[in-house]
């Protein structure tokens, strides 16, 4: 379980707030979406979870241990990242999986950390790639060779920095399908960004409208009313429910 | 002399003339040659990796202009005399002290790697804000070498600039031996940060998921890939474009996995400085050309071709 307490934070010292006391609370396994206009303060949340930034005040806590006092080597074994911009350099798939390997190694692979590999490049149906240059690949597999490096360590938590904003419809579909994957069958709880609301209620089982630095609204899909998201995205849309679905038109 | 003169040479058989010519002047030469290119070539592909730009080079935090400036100030101020340039056997081991306008080199390089290792600590520490600290204060240290050079005799000015061409014939046992300690001791770490440098490519907030310390990792990278820079230029002057062709090259025909590159870098750097110098002495008419102005020749049209390619790659 993830939990947010109270999160505060501001870049040059805590000036310039962003984060106004966040709080927000995911079950284990589950996945979360983080909704808001630009500049709500979704991506400097991450960065505070990755450890990329330091909070002001208050407390991020898994499975009811807080983090914030772990080194990046600990915290890395509990947490893993998938941007939205994936770009790996001129490595081979093979050699960009074992990074996310690098949290338990520290200088060279060993035996156990090739075994986690191979058998992540299996389960993901990655085998024909992995010799492959990531720089020849196409975006959807970029994605799943980025999932693939954050299931590797084996983390409780994932996070997602809108990854489906650079995909086209069909690998759209492939990453959501990936991301349910990682949920059901591997119990990772997920955290992820999306500015795509019919993307949004499709995937994820919770969700937190962010607004000036707060989570506003927390929930279930019944959150998306017309109401709550004229009050998020300051727009007007049509939310219709077709036999228990819901759509949002005139985004 | 012939191929098995100068065997016979190097194990001081033949005409004493050719034994010191040998000994004392060409390994030395040969040394520098493969421990300089191997170094400074390492030295570029870290910088690229840690500054995250293809284009970065021992030249991009100004290292390299701060030592030309640290090398004008001991010969034009302190008239550190330094004029051997190793094409003159009559000149050789000229001047009182050998190491002392390379020791106020590699003062003024280490005060400048500290000056904007030290600025970045203090803000963000990106890549780009790097490179930008390195370009001017860079160009501080060339304004001040040229106001410098304004002022001085017309000895103290040649002196200067001869100083200032990359020269593989001021090497000696010991210089080598120095900068040899110092390249091994850089390969072991960059070797040991192979793995992270992997993670690095895929960026900053990648790299810290990672588990990676990036700022830390970044800052003793640039400190110990500048060590190097600083011992090289110090004792040989500036030998432009080994340190970015050859990362390339090696990339190019290795990959960009660091465990492969690191290693191949070093190699390939070796290769084409020990070539240069060759090159530099074959068509220097009996004496050799500044190694540092043939590897800038062989560079710069690699530059453009490289510039083109990336361009073209991203149209």
């Amino acid at each position: 379980m993830l939990e947010i307490k109270d999160l505060h934070f501001g870049y040059d010292k805590g000036k310039n707030k962003v984060l106004n006391g966040i709080n927000l609370t995911l079950e284990e396994g589950k996945i979360g979406i983080l909704l808001g206009r630009n500049g709500a303060g979704k991506t400097t949340l991450f960065k505070t979870i990755l450890g990329i930034e330091k909070p002001g005040s208050g407390d991020i806590l898994i499975q009811s241990k807080s983090i914030l006092g772990l080194s990046y080597k600990e915290r890395a074994k509990q947490i893993s990242y998938v941007p939205q911009l994936v770009n790996f350099g001129d490595l081979t798939v093979y050699e960009t999986i074992l990074t996310g390997r690098i949290p338990y190694f520290g200088f060279s692979a060993g035996k156990e950390d090739h075994e986690e590999v191979k058998k992540v490049i299996s389960e993901m149906s990655l085998e024909e790639l992995s010799e492959k240059s990531t720089e020849k690949l196409s975006g959807g597999e970029r994605q799943k060779v980025a999932i693939a490096r954050a299931i590797v360590g084996k983390p409780k938590l994932i996070v997602f920095d809108e990854p489906t904003g650079n995909l086209d419809l069909s690998n759209e579909r492939l990453l959501i399908e990936e991301t349910k994957k990682l949920s059901k069958e591997y119990g990772i709880t997920i955290l992820c960004s999306l500015h795509n609301l019919n993307e949004a209620v499709e995937l994820g089982d919770s969700f937190f409208f962010m607004d000036e630095g707060v989570v506003k609204y927390s929930g279930g899909n019944e959150l998306f009313t017309e109401e709550v998201i004229e009050d998020i995205f300051k727009v007007n849309v049509k939310v219709v429910n077709i036999e228990n679905k819901i759509l949002i038109t005139g985004e | 002399m012939s191929i098995s003169d100068c065997i016979s040479a190097l194990f001081g058989n033949g005409s004493q003339a050719n034994v010191r010519i040998m000994q004392n002047i060409r390994v030395p030469r040969i040394i520098a040659a493969i421990v300089a290119g191997a170094g400074l070539s390492l030295s570029g592909l870290i910088m690229q990796t840690n500054l995250n730009n293809y284009m970065a080079s021992p030249s991009t935090l100004g290292i390299t202009n701060a030592a030309v400036f640290g090398a004008n100030v001991s010969i034009i101020v302190f008239a550190g005399g330094f004029l051997n340039t190793g094409n003159n056997l009559s000149s050789y081991m000229a001047g009182t002290n050998p190491y002392a306008t390379s020791a106020v080199a590699f003062v003024f390089s280490i005060l400048s790697i500290l000056l904007i290792l030290g600025l970045c600590r203090i803000r963000s520490f990106s890549p780009g804000v790097l490179v930008l600290s390195g370009i001017a204060i860079g160009s501080v240290w060339t304004a001040a070498t040229t106001i410098m050079q304004f002022y001085a005799t017309d000895v103290g000015l040649s002196a200067a600039v001869i100083w200032s061409f990359g020269d593989l014939g001021r090497a000696t046992y010991e210089t080598d031996l120095i900068m040899t300690v110092v390249l091994f001791a850089a390969l072991i770490f960059f070797m040991l940060m192979s793995q992270k440098y992997n993670a690095m490519l895929s960026g900053d907030e990648t790299a810290t998921s990672l588990g990676i310390n990036v700022k830390t990792l970044r800052f003793v990278s640039l400190l110990i890939a500048s060590l190097f820079i600083a011992v090289s230029v110090s004792f040989l002057g500036t030998i432009g474009f080994v340190g970015i062709i050859c990362p390339h090259i090696a990339k190019k025909l290795f990959g960009q996995n660091h465990k492969v590159s690191i290693p191949a870098s070093a190699l390939t750097g070796s290769i084409l400085l020990l070539c240069a110098d060759s090159l530099s002495r074959t068509i220097g008419n009996g004496s050799a050309l500044p190694v540092g102005a043939i590897t800038s020749l062989l560079g710069a049209p690699f530059f453009v071709a490289l510039i083109l390619s990336r361009r073209g790659k991203h149209a």
